[in-house]
């Protein structure tokens, strides 16, 4: 990056601009490589991958519902996403939106179900998205307080506590907040039907995708636009330099831990009160890690991550179509998932330079 | 009771044990790998196919370390070749080698072999209470007792072992002595996926006798929390990986005695336990980690 800082004022702008295109070239051959490679994967295993990926793409944007099955696959992998991506601009791993979601789904439905039973939608749903936002900081709250007054690296205690968290949200579902009715099932009540959310005719797409969207702008606006954001970025790409000048390194660390898991948080309550209405073990299950995955798929910048979280989504739901039409698994998608990944991180050392 | 334990602690502590054997040899070199929790997915599947297919569980061990290796290998290539940091491609890889295991896995789920059992230990293991605990076990597991303080011999008193910390500690010494840093770290970096696989093989094939999608359940990452509780000592890491397998063997002794303990609570156990140990030590080192690797730790990946 430096030297080519230092040899781009030297060209001319139509050299620029063809090294501009190159890039683009070399960042769409990254993205479409690991298809390929599926591709010859689902091949051997005597799958057509064409068929696969045209009926991906019509299922997507063949129809309404489709396309809202796409939408509502994002909506978590984009929040958990952001979960990933803000931290990851002041330079923190942070794998544990997985548990942040589910702990966010436990607290907003611990709320629904004993305190907000009797309220209106204008004043229940608020509560409970606060109560989401709320569990998912306390669980963040523990990695940032480990890595500030503990020093532990965050990637790992967050990965650790990942497991903790669906063990918490199991001894929940099994326990205090399961069903009277449920004849020995593991899920909690259903929460009060004015508590979901507004859902589009025809699909089963509800409010949370706009959530999601806005906060994306807003994560974006804060990073790109306001003093906090700079001092993120500043302390991402630099940490020397941010300590030189004096920013107050752990307050921004725990700011961005804290800030990701309210967004992961979010994205469990979202789940509950817009898809699934109780509480069960594998609540959200996965789409912590899809969501860590979108992030880095998009370099961490969050307006890219609705395109990396769509196409997720796409993977996501085209994984269920696998399973059903050709009898593979849907766990084959995590393959395809790697791959992508690969790719991406193979790649990224010409990009940064 | 406590003999159950303790037993309990060397049969299901063995994999993480080995595990972790492998990723400290590869964080010795200065190499992170969280892919540990893939390699020893693929090496539990390889072993396990090879055993059902062969019948022998030697030859699933071989296969166990093979797979292994190759999972690591992709996570040398990545961060080695390419600069891609480090902690993303571990766990990209794991993700990875979850799908991949349980797709090819299928056909496994429900096969069942014979593989390892325990064999005693003529006269030792009729010691009373110890001989129980130490001298009755599967094969691997007394194999991996004793690569531990060979490991501890190869690091700290051959030359070899000055290569390998050399590695991760100041690479342009290798350098100057004309031994390539990064030809030695792809090494270390495969021979810990090896180590893993072979800790997965323990885990399918002596362990449990079956194979299960994503069975590790964390295992990998544990193992790879449990080397930075251990200062980087192999006999600190063995210590380690028993205490979490103690916590594993714990759930099933307070089932048994029918305790009013949510089985929940117990399962979290082992990952807490890791937790708090990591907390304890941390508060009192630095310096004993290995440079590159604390440059990875703290973020600073200039790639």
């Amino acid at each position: 990056m430096k030297q080519q800082a230092a040899a781009l004022p030297l060209q001319g702008a139509s050299d620029i601009w063809r090294s501009r295109v190159r890039s683009a070239g070399v960042q769409a051959a990254v993205l479409l490589a690991p298809f390929v490679l599926y591709g010859l994967f689902l091949l051997a295993n005597g799958v057509n991958p064409w068929t696969l990926y045209v009926s991906m793409i019509r299922s997507t944007f063949g129809d309404l519902y489709g396309l809202g099955e796409v939408l509502l696959k994002a909506t978590p992998i984009i929040l958990t996403g952001l979960a990933a991506a803000l931290p990851a601009k002041a330079g923190l791993v942070n794998v544990g939106g997985e548990g942040q979601l589910a702990i966010g789904a436990l607290f907003s439905t611990w709320f629904a179900v004993f305190y907000l039973d009797q309220m209106s939608a204008w004043v229940g749903i608020p509560l409970m998205l606060l109560a989401g936002a709320l569990g998912g900081a306390v669980w963040a709250g523990i990695t940032a307080a480990l890595k500030v007054s503990g020093r532990l690296n965050e990637t790992i205690t967050s990965l650790l506590l990942n497991y903790v968290a669906a063990y918490t949200v199991s001894f929940f579902v099994h326990g205090l907040l399961k069903d009277p009715e449920s004849f020995n099932w593991p899920f909690s009540p259903e929460i009060s039907p004015a508590l979901r959310l507004p859902i589009l005719d025809g699909t089963r797409l509800h409010i949370g995708f706009a959530v999601a969207i806005a906060f994306a702008a807003v994560v974006w606006f804060v990073l790109a636009k306001t003093r906090v954001g700079f001092r993120i970025r500043v302390l991402g790409s630099n940490r020397l330099a941010a300590e030189r000048a004096g920013f107050n390194i752990n307050r921004t660390y725990v700011a961005v831990l804290l800030a990701g898991g309210v967004l992961a948080g979010i994205a469990g309550m979202i789940e509950i009160a817009g898809i699934e209405g109780r509480l069960r073990p594998e609540t959200g299950a996965d789409y912590g890690y899809l969501g860590f995955l979108a992030a880095m798929m998009a370099w961490n910048h969050p307006v890219r991550l609705i395109a990396t979280g769509f196409l997720l989504g796409m993977i996501s739901v085209a994984g269920n179509t696998l399973e059903i039409g050709s009898g593979l698994p849907s766990s084959s998608v995590h393959i395809l998932m790697g791959l992508v990944l690969f790719f991406i991180l193979g790649s990224r050392r010409q990009k940064e330079g | 009771m406590i003999a159950d334990i303790l037993t309990g602690a060397l049969r299901s502590g063995t994999s993480v044990m080995l595990a972790s054997q492998g990723e400290l040899v590869s964080e010795r070199a200065g190499v992170i790998n969280l892919g540990t929790e893939g390699a020893m997915l693929a090496g539990a599947l390889g072993g396990f196919a090879v055993t059902v297919w062969t019948g022998n569980p030697w030859l699933g061990v071989l296969a166990g370390g093979f797979c292994g290796m190759l999972i690591a290998a992709i996570h040398a290539f990545l961060v080695l070749t390419c600069g891609a940091n480090q902690l993303a491609t571990g766990l990209t890889i794991m993700f990875f080698a979850i799908g991949l295991t349980s797709f090819f896995g299928r056909e496994f789920v429900s096969q069942r072999i014979v593989g390892f059992n325990p064999v005693p230990i003529p006269l030792l293991s009729d010691i009373p209470f110890v001989g129980g605990i130490l001298f009755n076990h599967d094969p691997l597991t007394y194999l991996s007792i004793a690569l531990v303080p060979c490991l501890w011999y190869a690091l700290f008193r051959k030359r070899l072992g000055v290569i390998l910390r050399a590695a991760g500690e100041r690479e342009e010494v290798l350098f100057a002595s004309g031994i390539n840093p990064k030809l030695v770290r792809y090494l270390a970096v495969l021979a810990g996926g090896c180590l893993a696989g072979v800790g997965g093989v323990q885990l399918s094939v002596a362990f449990t006798h079956s194979w299960v999608e994503n069975m590790t359940q964390g295992r990998g990452v544990v193992a790879v929390a449990l080397v930075i509780f251990a200062s980087w000592k192999p006999a600190r890491a063995m210590l380690g990986a028993y205490l979490f397998g103690a916590a594993q063997a714990l759930q099933l002794t307070v089932q048994q005695m029918g305790w009013p303990i949510s089985t929940f609570f117990l399962f979290m156990v082992p990952y807490l336990l890791t937790l708090a140990a990591l907390l304890v030590v941390e508060r009192r080192k630095q310096s004993v980690t290995p440079e590159a690797l604390g440059k990875v730790l703290a973020g600073d990946t200039g790639g």
